[in-house]
């Protein structure tokens, strides 16, 4: 395969949060959408269950087989992937997430993403192109090589290659040996890279992402009394030019998830604008004076966020904060999860002793949560006042939040397009011959 | 490439130039240049020397020989002498990768580089760098003592 520069890939980062697909040698993914989708049970199916059900008595010969067959209708839904089909609010429909604690659990809900990617968003034949995958930091083997499975036998795509999250931020950076903190949606992980291999011993993972966050913000203002109202539930009128009025909607066949859903895509939005990591540890008598800033939800209502833009972002270096955001008290078990700078610390201690200057020196910053204003300086200040004397404390994250967001998805456009890279790919006829299990050799 | 190192033949990845590793030698066993400065050229899908430097040259004159905006890799023949007067020599191997190069180049030499350091015997000490506080004569001489 030479000439690997026209050889083009596509490139998948499916994250907890959201979806990043693309051309491999691009600079930014084409396709930018939730991970999570919406979810209707068929109601034809719960129809032709009852009445199975029904008729169960009469010819009980059969009814081992209608009992498997209406386990099936069951799980009959209709799921809706994508930012517009979720935008839209359905009757009974369900919001679901095929990751449960940051592992996927529901193949059926992957499947259906990656087809919304190829042929709604990129419109591709997957049978055509290579195809990348980024894969969390520490996945269990099982589950690469049911998505290699997965892509050779429903997609059959040619060739395969899976490169884990953090190798691919750090090479991004030009690093081979790196210590690389990504902040996603769902979790944070911590995890030392050497010489391009993951060292899985010193990996630390904590529960608090971008999504944790939004759900301490969203409680914290509905503890103050606001009350974000979804885009649906409401319709704003210009009764006269310049001057609106907001009649609001009944849709009594919303379900709760959805409701949610719609709630913290406005509570993610105001964390997004509003907040910042303070430089100190919060402190709650200091932060009572400092001025609001405001925001307008999309009914119109103008809120002033004061404290809360810096003690919603403090929660990741100090998880026990949660206690003092009311309904979110139980959310953690806070003995167990440790803030960003002790979970660094705690990860470099863990490696060889000879690596650990090099790991201080390059601790590189990657996820949307980590392009929050001034976190960079915070972790870097933390650590500076935590770390042994000797060691030469160096944050780095690349300037441009687009890239820091994407890193993982940049680093894999970049690999997959480089023409020393093509003769790695783990191809069809390979999986044919050795099989599933194979991609652990091809893949490290 | 570091990647496929665990099942990977000398023929996978980036290639190497024969002159690398004479030039590397010269450096080593010769003395013959202070240090060597290496490029990918990606169409030739090998690692190259660009440029060497005179054993008179100084730190100096080798950050001067290293671009701003791009990648690259490159071994220093730093010496020095001991608190017991003693005359030493240690070989560093640097992998250069400023901050605002293209994420291209950052990602080609780093995959590339394990692959690459593996073919000079003999190197002390390597250094990533991004910028020049990371390459500072004192972080070297810090290393080597």
């Amino acid at each position: 395969m030479y000439g690997g520069d026209e050889v083009s890939a596509i490139v998948i980062d499916l994250g907890c949060h959201t979806c990043k697909a693309g051309y491999a040698g691009e600079d930014a993914p084409k396709a930018v959408f939730p991970s999570v989708v919406g979810s209707i049970e068929q109601t034809e199916a719960i129809n032709d269950v009852k009445s199975e059900k029904e008729s169960e008595h009469i010819s009980d010969s059969k009814s081992n087989l209608k009992g498997f067959d209406s386990e099936k209708a069951k799980i009959k839904r209709k799921l809706y992937v994508g930012t517009q089909a979720l935008g839209f609010r359905r009757d009974h429909m369900e919001v679901i997430s095929p990751f449960k604690d940051g592992v996927i659990t529901d193949w059926d809900i992957v499947d259906n993403i990656w087809a919304h990617a190829f042929r709604e968003r990129l419109i591709i034949d997957p049978k055509e192109l290579p195809m990348l995958l980024s894969e969390p930091t520490s996945n269990a083997p099982q589950h690469r090589e049911r998505m290699a499975e997965l892509m050779f036998e429903n997609y059959n795509v040619p060739a395969l290659f899976v490169a884990k999250n953090a190798v691919l931020t750090s090479f991004a950076s030009g690093r081979a040996t790196s210590l690389v903190v990504d902040s996603g949606g769902g979790s944070t992980t911590v995890a030392p890279v050497h010489d391009g291999y993951v060292l899985q011993k010193g990996v630390a993972t904590s529960p608090i992402g971008g999504e944790f966050l939004t759900e301490c913000m969203a409680k914290s203002l509905e503890s103050k009394g606001i009350i974000l109202k979804p885009r649906y539930s409401f319709k704003r009128k210009e009764v006269r030019p310049g001057d609106f009025q907001v009649v609001d909607l009944v849709f009594p066949n919303t379900t709760e998830s959805y409701k949610l859903y719609s709630q913290k895509v406005i509570a993610s939005d105001i964390k997004e604008s509003v907040c910042r990591a303070p430089d100190t540890p919060y402190d709650e008598k200091a932060y009572a004076n400092i001025p609001m800033t405001s925001y307008e939800l999309p009914d119109g209502q103008t809120i002033e966020i004061g404290a809360d833009r810096f003690k919603v972002p403090d929660v990741l270096f100090n998880p026990s904060l949660v206690q003092t955001i009311p309904g979110m008290e139980n959310f953690l078990d806070t003995a167990s999860v440790r803030g960003l700078p002790q979970m660094v610390i705690e990860s470099i201690n863990k490696c060889d002793v000879d690596i650990r200057r090099e790991l201080f020196n390059t601790i590189l910053l990657s996820g949307g949560t980590a392009s929050m204003q001034q976190l960079k300086e915070r972790l870097e200040k933390d650590l500076i006042e935590e770390s042994p004397q000797a060691a030469r404390v160096k944050v780095l994250a690349s300037g441009n939040s687009t890239e820091r967001r994407f890193s993982v998805w940049i680093g894999g456009s970049i690999l997959a397009s480089l023409g020393s890279f093509q003769q790695m790919w783990f191809s069809k006829g390979e999986y044919e011959e050795h099989g599933a299990s194979y991609i652990q050799r091809k893949c490290p | 490439m570091a990647l496929l190192r665990s099942f990977s033949s000398a023929s996978s990845g980036m290639g190497v130039a024969d002159h690398c590793k004479g030039t590397f030698l010269n450096l080593q066993r010769k003395k013959a240049h202070r240090y060597v400065v290496f490029k990918i050229d990606e169409k030739r899908n090998e690692v190259i020397v660009e440029k060497t430097g005179g054993t008179a040259e100084s730190f100096d004159d080798f950050m001067a020989s290293l671009p701003e905006n791009d990648c690259r890799y490159a071994i220093y023949d730093f010496d020095f002498v001991t608190e017991e007067n003693c005359q030493k020599s240690k070989i560093f191997f640097i992998a250069w990768s400023p901050a605002v190069s293209r994420i291209r180049a950052k990602m080609l030499y780093a995959t590339s580089k394990d692959r690459f350091r593996r073919e000079l015997d003999g190197v002390h000490y390597e250094i990533q760098a991004t910028d020049t506080s990371e390459l500072d004569i004192e972080v070297l001489r810090e290393r080597a003592h």
